[in-house]
């Protein structure tokens, strides 16, 4: 039972960091139906632009009281605007002239832009796995035979911290109106004044700011990476958003959390390889019983 | 004019949807453009809100150009437009396509008022105010659709076929409707399969056919001419 509890606090970190990159997924599909495949890139890209912040604010260790907040703030911060960026960048020159293309071209423009981006950070940080230092002090606690650590309360706090301003921004603001709006009809969210070319970008915007906070998380919780991680996180990610109800932001944090506490019991209780058999396992049944997956919504179609 | 068309084309490809049209709409009027089905109705209003690019033409809205405007520019310049096929936000309840419509507008009590006064005109709305449009019927749809085109205060309402679909007491209630709303000042650009109240309801029309427009004038004598009689108004009256 110990063990059961102990791979709970584990999955759950570990989920909190796939519903965070989930969302990137869900909210990019949700808009323009695409499957960013370049998603998992930009969150490798966010541990090594905190890796990168880190040693220009000369971080190499543990960092002790206020200024362990400052340093937190500040690379978090910093590791999402550069991620949002760089997703904004990435509609603009890529997706946004194919709009109006067949499917098919802006999905393989997509791995084209995900091999381009492994390609650049490859070049960048090298093939093999870079460390990422311990900047938080990790005092664990002790609940009966369970440990919990402080990085693993800090990921879980983070993703639900960020997913409620999230579900706030896109529900009670005007801009996260218009870009459901924009997601549910382009042509009637023109006609209502909204300039969905900015929607979209900010979705880009937001949804890669979030796998930038996933990649500094990532990095404090791993303690490396490297060129090609985003490839099996972005997988199970995307899986998650599939699984909760693609275009569906609550699907995407509970699938995240889901596929997270799936893993830890598989790895604990079957075995470490067959994980992903088990996960992609539970997505095939979900979406026989339910299609649009746990969450989404399946309304008629127009009358 | 409020509006003026001039030599419009409008393609899809190689396909020419208008064919250098013109018109015009004066303020306070009720214009119709009546035609078969694909002659380029739909799209013309298109090309007004910006949606389609004309290849070519220009197009004035209140002595401005708007034809390289971004539609939600010409939104905001006053042009308002219930799409054909009503293209309601199927996941938003009917208060919040209503606040939608309302989304180039800042002022919370002129805002609050417009409700009032769409929620008035359409009681229906009011008892389905918490509902999901998507599943709504498809003339609580309709309702929805220009009542929200209403929101944004449009000094020129673009209606794209209002009446279809709907049941006969619904057509009715929805030509009172667009007399009212053009009583209170809008001036409407009425697009509709059912000529014959087109033409009771507008003071001037156009014909279009294949892209070109082929008869225009003042509602009453195009009601009365033999070659309208004949392609849309079914024969004798
Ligand atoms: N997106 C599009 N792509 C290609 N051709 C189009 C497109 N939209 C319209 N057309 C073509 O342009 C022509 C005019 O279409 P439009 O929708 O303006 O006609 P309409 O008068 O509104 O017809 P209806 O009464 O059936 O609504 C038609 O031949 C149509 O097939
Ligand atoms: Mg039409």
């Amino acid at each position: 039972m110990d063990v059961f509890f102990q791979q709970l606090i584990n999955g759950l970190s570990l989920g909190g960091i796939y519903a965070l990159i989930a969302l990137g997924y869900t909210m990019v599909y949700g808009i323009i139906e695409l499957i960013n495949f370049a998603h998992g890139d930009v969150y490798t890209l966010g541990t090594f632009f905190s890796l990168a912040i880190l040693t220009l604010l000369g971080v190499d260790s543990v960092v002790h009281g206020p200024a362990l907040i400052g340093v937190l703030a500040v690379t978090i911060l910093g590791a999402m605007i550069l991620c949002g960026l760089t997703g904004v960048i990435i509609e603009r020159l890529a997706y946004r002239r194919l709009r109006n293309a067949p499917k098919l071209a802006p999905l393989i423009t997509a791995i084209g832009m995900s091999f381009i981006l492994e390609n650049l950070m490859l070049y960048w940080r090298g093939p093999s796995p870079v460390p990422f230092p311990q900047v938080i002090p990790n005092p664990q606690f002790a609940l009966g035979a369970v440990t919990i650590q402080a990085k693993q309360i800090i990921v879980v706090l983070l993703a639900v911290v960020l997913m409620v301003v999230l579900q706030t921004f896109v529900y009670n603001t005007r801009l996260g109106k218009a870009m459901r709006a924009t997601a549910q009809d382009k042509d009637a969210a023109q006609l209502m004044g909204i300039d969905i070319n900015t929607t979209i970008a900010l979705t880009f915007l937001i949804g890669s700011a979030l796998a930038g906070a996933a990649g500094f998380v990532s990095g404090m919780y791993y303690g490396s990476t490297w060129f090609f991680n985003g490839f099996g996180a972005g997988l199970k990610a995307f899986t998650a958003a599939v699984l909760g109800g693609i275009g569906n932001l609550a699907g995407a944090m509970l699938g995240g959390f889901l596929i997270g506490l799936i893993e830890a019991m598989t790895t604990q209780f079957i075995s470490d390889q067959w994980s992903n058999v088990v996960v992609f396992s539970v997505l095939v049944l979900v979406l026989i019983f339910r299609p649009s997956g746990l969450l989404g919504e399946s309304l008629p179609n127009k009358v | 004019m409020l509006l003026e068309i001039e030599n419009l084309v409008a393609r899809y490809g190689r396909i020419t949807a208008l064919n250098g049209i013109s018109l015009t709409v004066g303020e306070g009027e009720i214009v119709t453009l009546i035609g078969a089905n694909g002659a380029g109705k739909t799209t013309t209003l298109r090309a007004i809100s910006g949606l389609v690019r004309p290849a070519s033409g220009s197009i004035r809205f209140d002595g401005r150009e708007i034809d390289r405007l971004a539609p939600s520019e010409i939104v905001r310049a006053g042009i308002g437009h219930a799409p054909e096929g009503r293209h309601v936000f199927p996941r938003m309840t009917v208060r919040e396509n209503l606040e939608l419509g309302a989304y180039t507008r800042r002022v919370r009590s002129e805002i609050a008022d417009e409700t009032a006064r769409v929620l008035d005109i359409f009681p229906r709305l009011k008892e389905r105010y918490a509902q999901k449009a998507g599943t709504m019927s498809g003339g609580e749809q309709q309702m929805l659709a220009i009542g929200r085109a209403m929101m944004s205060r449009p000094r020129l309402l673009l209606l794209d076929e209002p009446s279809l679909g709907l049941s006969p007491k619904l057509v009715q209630t929805i030509f009172v409707v667009i007399r009212e709303i053009n009583a209170r000042g809008t001036t409407i650009l009425l697009i509709e399969q059912n000529a014959r109240q087109a033409l009771a309801v507008a003071s001037r029309g156009y014909v279009l056919e294949v892209g070109s427009i082929a008869h225009s004038g003042a509602a009453s004598s195009l009601a009365a001419s033999e070659a309208v009689r004949a392609a849309y108004l079914g024969g004798a009256a």
